[in-house]
């Protein structure tokens, strides 16, 4: 099992947060989600306590020693179960990939709050990520683990950067409409989300790679006999 | 670039999703944040987008994996894993 941590601070209001939460797919950045269901929704008596559980539908490339050995669809789900508190003012998503998770899984949580130093004005997130691969060969299931923990790290830094840039542009229109806020803040947000999503692609991927990994296993022996019978024949 | 909608899963689920996301969105910021709120509104709008979702997680073979999902970690857990 490997961990993967990551902490930012986004210079939005945790109400604007939390709302663009909601809105943040379709963008140019997150590609790979292409779609985004809500499949319960809740809310508590005291009417202070949403929590929602989603789909979340992915499309993405994976390494190429992945698709060597895959087939099919590159299509995977993950599933999220989100609670949004008002009491405690949190944001809290919990997901983990529903595809290959026989494989492999990534579970993860993330967590937006009011920065303690600058409640009103800036939403501290904080993500945690646990990657396992259940695969009995572990040479596989390490080079997955190395492969996932990479890819997001890469996702992390360029999920910043695309915030950063938001940030640039929209510091001047942001104050005018909460509409084009709302925009914003979904680019800021996603970024996050987006490693959720990537490293899942993969796994699914790696679940129908390892039976083929077998199906293959079974071709080269048949045909390293039948190389040898044939030596033997010919000697 | 927050106008434009996100689709369904299931294509044919995506217009009633439509409906149901902007109803949500509006009650969200307009009444949940604000402490406004004492149900769960946008039922209609939700009902039907359900009862599409629903059958299309059948059909589209999602529905075993996300069940053991749900078993795993219960929505009734906020989605935390129980112990096995």
């Amino acid at each position: 099992m490997r961990l993967f941590q990551n902490q930012h601070v986004f210079d939005y209001s945790w109400d604007c947060i939390t709302a663009a939460n909601w809105k943040k797919y379709p963008n140019e950045v997150s590609t790979h989600v292409v779609a985004v269901d809500v499949l319960r929704r809740e809310l508590d008596t005291t009417g202070k306590i949403l929590t929602s559980e989603r789909l979340i539908t992915c499309k993405q490339s994976v390494p190429q020693w992945v698709m060597m050995l895959v087939g099919g669809s590159n299509i995977s789900y993950v599933r999220e179960v989100s609670v949004v508190d008002l009491n405690e003012k949190s944001l809290v998503l919990r997901s983990y990939n529903l595809t290959g998770s026989n494989l492999l899984k990534v579970y993860e949580t993330v967590k937006y709050t009011p920065h303690p130093n600058d409640p009103e004005n800036r939403t501290l997130f904080e993500q945690e990520a646990q990657i396992t691969a259940y695969a009995t060969f572990t040479k596989v299931c390490n080079k997955i683990e190395e492969w996932s923990v990479n890819r997001f790290h890469e996702n992390a830094e360029k999920g910043k950067q695309g915030f950063d840039s938001v940030l640039v542009i929209l510091d001047e229109s942001w104050k005018q409409t909460d509409r084009i806020v709302d925009g914003l803040v979904e680019k800021v947000d996603e970024t996050v989300v987006d490693l959720k999503k990537t490293t899942d692609i993969f796994l699914k991927e790696t679940e129908i790679k390892s039976s083929k990994l077998a199906t293959y296993y079974g071709y080269f022996s048949d045909a390293f006999k039948r190389s040898n019978d044939m030596n033997s024949d010919g000697n | 670039m927050g106008n434009v909608m996100s689709a369904s899963f299931a294509p044919e689920c995506t217009e009633l999703k439509g409906k149901y996301d902007k109803c949500f969105n509006d009650w969200y910021s307009e009444k949940f944040l604000k402490g406004l709120s004492v149900e769960n509104e946008c039922q209609t709008e939700w009902y039907e987008y359900m009862e599409c979702v629903q059958a299309s997680l059948v059909t589209q073979g999602v529905k075993p994996a996300l069940d053991e999902a749900r078993k795993e970690a219960p929505f009734e857990n906020d989605g935390k894993p129980v112990d096995p």
